[in-house]
């Protein structure tokens, strides 16, 4: 039974697309069959976080309009066998996703793959509302900062209201978890950012991963390498510790740069 | 008697410059209103029939002929026809209603008065009463939510009260025209009495709200004094001012 899980948030630029990269090759390395869509009709980000940019010839919009099959539009990665990326369209708007057209395409991906992970455009429009309908679960991307955190409320509303699972009679309701990224515990301990207590306390939902705010993020999305197949660090051991528990593993929650950034950073990378 | 005199010097003064009264005097009349502008045979059968089965209510009755659904129905001639017969009924025709400015001069040619003001109040008062009874009979309905109220939903109640348990975001509102209960942190805005029910009241296990209002009076969290902040608490109108208050 594979599962649709969207990666969302409403505010841009908190990490969405390296979420979803690194949540997909995460449980890819796991053994899963992983699949992720682009969902960003207009500014195609997601094949260059994966670093399968120039291979790109048919996209989502293409197979939602029936001019090429899914399969030409799948790109495989060279890295794992069992992941693959949909791009989606750079010269398109998100009016081009309709409905019945991404219900057919994740109907045909569900035939091949265990996990379909969906990038959500930030948001809370159309190509935001197309990503999170489908949806079995979701992951809430929040930065520990009040208007991230609002917005992610907001789109917490949205997935228990407006997708398919709330608006069917008796279906289960969304399985919603909060994933807190650049996370930065001298910034907070400087009281310049929420502490995970306060998000958790707002957005009453259960708490997924906690990553630390690292420069190997940027460097591994520079690359193009999604940040669990680069060198050790502490956001990659983050992820995968969030991977574990999105497939129902008991991982205990740990708090990157308690004291010494430097210092747990590099024992996290050893037990990764 | 001189003391007398002293009394009375202002009624009596009056009276001696006015040797009448006027006085405001309601009384019942009757509308005969014909819905149709022929005027025949058939029309006074008709109305015969009506007279005979209440002769004594209609015996001299002062009667105002309402012409709103026969604009036609005008020329002096056909009037007097019409008031003639209604005299020989024993009715005492002395007004027109909802007339034409035709029907007018022709009335005022026959001595009716043109009326201009006037409802068909009694009936209108027995159509309210009979609301008022309708709504009390079902019983104000009370909407409880279990869920957390996230930032931009809107939860109404739009007859009873609203019960939330779970917290309210910020960017929420509750709008609810009885009471408003939150059964946990309250974030948002609530707005309770919201068709103007000066009673209502807002309660909370702890408050944080971004707005209290009740009855349309207004606090925002800054007018809000602090130190009820993250309280258990409940707001009420006294004096037409938003009172806020900790619950034990």
């Amino acid at each position: 039974m594979s599962k649709i899980i969207v990666v969302t948030s409403g505010k841009g630029g908190v990490g969405k697309t390296t979420t979803s990269a690194a949540i997909s090759a995460g449980l890819a390395k796991r053994g899963h069959k992983t699949v992720v869509i682009d969902f960003d009709v207009g500014l195609r980000n997601l094949d260059m976080i994966m670093g399968c940019e120039r291979r790109v010839v048919f996209d989502f919009i293409n197979v939602i309009q029936g001019d090429a099959k899914l399969k030409q539009a799948l790109i495989r990665d060279k890295r794992l066998d069992n992941l693959a990326v949909l791009p989606t369209s750079q010269t398109r708007d998100k009016d081009a996703l309709t409905q019945e057209g991404v219900e057919a395409v994740l109907n045909e991906l569900k035939e091949e793959f265990d996990y379909i992970i969906c990038d959500s455009p930030a948001g809370i429009e159309r190509g935001a509302l197309m990503a999170m309908y489908y949806a079995d679960e979701a992951i809430v991307v929040t930065n520990p900062e009040v208007s991230s955190v609002r917005d992610s409320d907001r789109v917490l509303g949205l997935l228990q209201s407006k997708t398919h699972r709330a608006e069917e009679e008796g279906a289960e309701p969304i399985k919603a978890q909060v994933l807190i990224t650049r996370h930065d515990q001298a910034r907070i301990d400087k009281g310049e950012m929420m502490t995970v207590e306060d998000v958790l306390e707002i957005l009453a939902v259960p708490l997924l991963g906690i990553i630390p705010e690292s420069p190997a993020v940027l460097r591994a999305s520079n690359m193009g390498v999604p940040v669990v197949l680069d060198d050790p660090s502490a956001a990659a051991s983050a992820y995968e510790d969030a991977v574990a528990r999105l497939v129902g593993e008991q991982v205990e929650m740990k708090i990157g740069g308690e004291r010494r950034p430097g210092l747990i950073s590099r024992l996290f990378g050893l037990t990764a | 008697m001189p003391s007398n005199d002293t009394k009375d010097r202002g009624a009596r003064a009056a009276a001696d410059i006015r040797p009448f009264q006027i006085r405001g005097r309601f009384f019942t009349a009757v509308s005969l209103r014909p819905e149709s502008e022929q005027q025949d045979e058939s029309f006074f059968e008709a109305l015969d029939d009506q007279l005979r089965q209440t002769p004594q209510f209609f015996a001299n009755a002062p009667l105002i002929l309402d012409l709103e659904q026969v604009p036609g129905l005008n020329g002096t001639e056909v009037l007097r026809r019409m008031v003639e017969t209604l005299k020989q009924r024993n009715l005492a025709p002395f007004g027109v209603q909802n007339a034409s400015g035709e029907q007018v001069r022709a009335a005022s040619d026959l001595g009716l008065i043109n009326i201009t003001t006037g409802q068909d109040a009694p009936l209108k008062a027995e159509r309210r009463q009979k609301a008022i009874k309708a709504v009390r009979q079902t019983p104000a309905k009370t909407k409880t939510i279990t869920l957390p109220v996230r930032s931009g939903q809107t939860v109404i109640a739009d007859e009873g009260d609203l019960i939330v348990i779970g917290p309210v975001s910020s960017g929420a509102e509750l709008i609810a025209a009885g009471n408003i209960h939150v059964y946990g942190p309250l974030r948002g805005r609530a707005m309770a009495g919201a068709h103007g029910d000066e009673t209502a009241r807002v309660f909370c296990t702890r408050l944080e709200a971004e707005l209290l209002a009740i009855a349309g009076l207004y606090r925002t969290s800054e007018s809000l004094a602090p130190e009820y902040g993250l309280q258990n608490v409940q707001a009420f109108l006294k004096n037409e001012r938003l009172c806020v208050e900790t619950l034990g």
